[in-house]
């Protein structure tokens, strides 16, 4: 059951209502939470012991996402425009380059998501060449996740934010909110079993721009 | 006869304190008072009411009346000090970490740190006649690790021929047991002391497996020897063995698989000291001091499947040093030393347990106190510390006393300390076996093992850290320190201090570079500053013939100035309780993790000759454990233990001429938290039993 929160930007309503000469009629931008979004969760565990073995591993398949329709894309519509993110374990990828056929890309923005109101004009965006370079950069501490090895937890870094080219050329903002089942992230003290168990369930927000405009 | 009872009295479980129960102390007068001598401060015998730098002076009275029996339980009753768990029990002094602070054995260093901490649980109290305790940057007089400061733990010199035995016997089954003899015959002293330790251990979880304090056996034997050659030169020997066995049910969880292993642990130390005094006049003496240690740690862990687990750490420590004292005139006095000490490890946690790893360090020293006015002391000193493996350090030190009246007495001083990178920072070769796999390499040997692994297609890819990996600098910090102390009579004393310490070049863990299946691999550098600052306020009141009331109180901020900057500058981000990001405020930041910004403690102290009670509460607020907002930096937003007062009491009373008994509980109201203290013992009791025969020294 995805939770859906609706929120209208009032800056956005109070420049449509206050600047008359406005050709261009800027449609007010949805924000989106999705909740849960499994990514490649844990089906076993890799033979020997780490740090080469006894590794946990999924099926090793992507989650595709469709920023544009808010749904998740078969994994037999990857190789089309149906999809915009996709989501395997810690790794998200943008429906370009070597990662699908689309127009998409992306980048990291440091910032808050609020106070990305309009992509700047010279933003450079990335696309897949996976896996010597991901849109979205791969690792802790790169894009928007830092890995504690000590305590075997995964946290979104506030203050990140994917801005997301989606596969047919429009814009989107992508904030991950947490990586764990419910959206809560286990205790450092909590069992590995249970920090496995939990792991690559998605909960982010996201605006996206139907317009094709780079204003949110 | 009287004897055997005695000992069918141990057989049977009881115990005794220390010997210093039955101590008569002058009366009107308050612990640690002016006349006291201290050494530490300044490396030679001092009042402690002229030292120019601030001591505190812990005496076996305080010790034995706290019934402590490690060093650890007497230290976290000090204003100022924490003790950290993990890697045995550390002290954090001056918000700085265990590692920044010099434990010394009658002014010789204790060796044998794992993770940067000295287990003070290795340490008896049974046989030390007081601790002095130095805080702020004392390297201009010990070298390296004296950054946060110096702990010196001075035992007994027999002063009446004694025998002393006690016994004492507590909650899990845990018993301290110490036999004291001292004896002197015309040139000769002697000393004997042996104490055996021994607790069942317990775990705050309940059906858990793994004791959080392991059952452990302790015993430390010390003998010392002292020969008077002529009235103007002495020879002193002292050598000291402690030895610890501790064996351990562990239940490891791997990947959700739940592995029993039994673990095995053994810590041997060895300490050997020979002196030899002289005077050559009244003013000139000089002193030769021979000191080896070694410290063998070894621990292996037999699990159901697969290979046992061995850890092999050991360190040999072999010093050379000599000091003169001069008295130059009524005014001045000067001492100079030099020395060189050789320190070598072997260990599993290296490249290869045979491959021997060596550090040399040549010093020299001096230092000077100068009186320009009858109220004014002034001291200033510095040391050169030349390393074989690293850059050398030069640490300089100023201080000042000055007696506004003889009642009021203000002190300054201004210091730098360093650490020298040890041979884990430089060596390490450690991989977890566990969940995660992450591997921890010394600076010396990351780049070698990295390049290494990669050829052998084990490294998926490099951080920009690993770029930065050169040769480590040693710690630094400078320290400024100034205090007021008021003395209105023998009766009352308040004093406050101020410090400030600001630390540069901390050598900090990096993530370096990954492994194919995602496992970290970690090095150090040199990357990080700090400071620490704070107030420390301690009070004592004597009231009516009695009763002794005494407080110690310090608030600490401790921080890094360039997380502030970022702060100011907008950059650091958390999450609100939508779990969206926000700015974080600088007012929520709260600088290094596990530090609390309050500590207080409160002792009542009743004593009538040799019948005494105390009552001691011991609060700490809550302290920052775990980053959880991912933001890099420690923030009100993260997870946090919460603060708690514990209380703690023993009464003491004579049964006979030579017996004395102690009976005690400690954190009365039984505080928990399985989470952050999962060694923090609940309510525990003991009683102790102590004997002690003293026949005067014939001269």
């Amino acid at each position: 059951m995805k939770k859906i929160i609706y929120t209208f930007f009032a800056f956005l309503l109070f420049a449509a209502c206050t600047k008359e000469n406005n050709t261009t009629k800027v449609e007010p931008v949805v924000s989106k939470t999705v909740k849960d979004l499994p990514a490649d969760t844990i089906i076993g565990i890799t033979p020997g012991v780490p740090p080469l073995g006894g590794m946990p591993f999924g099926a090793g398949k992507y989650t595709f996402y469709s920023l544009e329709r808010g749904v998740i894309v078969p994994s037999t519509d990857s190789a089309t425009n149906k999809w915009d993110i996709a989501f395997r374990g810690t790794a998200i990828i943008t429906n370009s380059g070597n990662g699908g056929p689309g127009a998409g890309g992306g980048f990291v923005f440091v910032g808050l998501f609020e106070d990305l109101k309009t992509i700047h004009s010279d933003s450079t965006f990335r696309t897949e060449n996976i896996p010597t370079s991901y849109a979205i950069p791969f690792g802790s501490n790169r894009g928007w996740y830092v890995y504690d090895g000590l305590k075997n937890l995964v946290t979104p870094i506030p203050g990140r934010v994917l801005v997301i080219r989606t596969a047919t050329g429009k814009f989107a903002k992508v904030e991950i909110l947490n990586y764990y089942k419910g959206g809560v992230t286990p205790a450092a003290t909590a069992s590995d079993n249970v920090k496995m168990r939990e792991q690559r369930y998605y909960t982010f927000r996201y605006s996206y721009q139907p317009n094709g405009s780079k204003s949110f | 006869m009287r004897f055997s009872g005695l000992i069918v009295g141990l057989f049977f479980g009881f115990t005794a304190a220390q010997g210093q129960v039955g101590k008569i102390p002058n009366a009107d007068t308050l612990y640690g008072s002016a006349n006291e001598i201290v050494v530490t401060a300044t490396r030679t015998e001092k009042k402690l009411g002229n030292v120019a730098v601030p001591v505190t002076l812990i005496s076996s009275k305080q010790i034995a009346q706290a019934g402590s029996v490690r060093l650890a339980d007497i230290l976290q009753e000090q204003a100022g000090l924490f003790i950290t768990t993990g890697f045995g029990a550390g002290v954090q002094m001056q918000g700085l970490n265990p590692d920044y602070t010099l434990i010394l054995l009658n002014g010789e260093p204790l060796v044998g740190r794992t993770a940067g901490i000295l287990d003070l649980n290795r340490i008896t109290v049974g046989n030390i006649k007081q601790i002095e305790i130095v805080k702020g940057p004392s390297s201009s007089l010990y070298g390296s690790e004296a950054m946060a400061g110096v702990i010196n733990i001075i035992t007994t010199t027999p002063i009446k021929n004694e025998l002393a035995l006690s016994a004492r016997y507590g909650s899990f089954n845990t018993s301290d047991v110490n036999a004291t003899f001292n004896f002197s015959k015309n040139k000769f002293t002697y000393q004997g002391f042996a104490n055996n330790y021994h607790t069942n251990g317990f775990s705050l979880r309940p059906n858990s497996q793994t004791s959080f304090v392991t059952p452990i056996n302790r015993f430390t034997q010390q003998h010392q020897l002292g020969y008077q050659i002529s009235d103007k030169t002495k020879l002193l020997g002292s050598v000291r063995f402690n030895r610890e066995r501790i064996t351990n049910e562990i239940a490891v969880e791997n990947n959700g698989v739940i592995v029993n292993s039994q673990g095995k642990e053994s810590n041997d130390d060895a300490n050997f000291s020979a002196t030899l005094m002289h005077k050559f006049s009244n003013s000139v003496k000089t002193s030769a001091k021979l000191y080896a240690t070694t410290f063998a740690s070894e621990q292996e862990l037999a699990t159901t499947s697969g290979a046992p687990y061995t850890d092999y750490f050991k360190q040999h420590f072999l010093r050379f040093e000599t000091q003169t004292d001069v008295v130059v005139s009524k005014n001045l006095e000067t001492s100079i030393g030099a020395g060189y000490l050789i320190d070598r490890a072997n260990s599993t946690r290296y490249d290869k347990r045979e491959s021997t790893k060596e550090n040399s360090v040549g010093y020299a020293f001096f230092q000077s106190e100068w009186k320009p006015l009858e109220k004014l002391v002034v001291i200033g000193g510095a040391r050169y510390d030349h390393n074989a493996l690293f850059a050398a350090a030069f640490s300089p030190k100023l201080a000042l006393k000055y007696s506004i009246t003889n009642k009021i007495n203000v002190k300054a001083s201004v210091g730098r300390g360093f650490k020298a990178p040890d041979f884990r920072q430089l060596y390490l070769n450690f991989t977890n076996t566990a969940a995660g796999g992450y591997s921890v390499f010394g600076a010396i040997e990351a780049q070698k093992i990295i390049t290494a692994l990669k050829g052998l297609g084990q490294i998926a890819s490099i951080e920009q850290d690993y770029y930065s990996l050169a040769a480590l600098q040693p710690e630094f910090s400078t320290g400024y320190h100034a205090s007021f102390d008021y003395t209105p009579s023998q009766k009352h004393n308040v004093s406050v201090s101020l410090f400030y310490n600001n630390i540069n070049n901390l050598i900090d863990s990096r993530l370096v570079a990954y492994r194919p299946g995602g496992a970290q691999i970690f090095s150090y550098l040199n990357v990080k500053t700090a400071f620490t600052k704070g107030v420390e306020l301690n009070t004592n009141h004597k009231i009516g013939k009695y009763y002794l009331m005494s407080s110690g109180y310090q608030f600490l901020l401790s921080g890094d100035a360039s997380e502030l900057d970022k702060i100011e500058e907008g950059k650091v981000f958390t999450r609100d309780e939508n779990g969206y990001s926000r700015r974080l405020y600088a007012s929520e930041y709260v600088g290094l993790p596990n530090r609390s910004k309050h500590q207080f403690n409160l002792k009542l102290q009743y004593q009538k000759e040799q019948v005494f009670a105390t009552l001691r509460a011991l609060y700490r607020s809550s302290w920052y454990v775990t980053d959880t907002d991912g933001n890099g930096l420690y923030n009100t937003n993260d997870s946090k233990a919460l603060g708690f007062v514990q209380f703690n009491a023993t009464i003491g009373l004579p049964l006979t001429k030579n017996i004395t008994m102690q009976a005690g509980c400690n954190n009365i109201f039984n505080y928990r938290d399985a989470i952050n203290m999962p060694n923090f013992m609940g309510r525990t009791g003991f009683i102790s039993i102590n004997y002690s025969i003293k026949q005067s020294i014939e001269k």
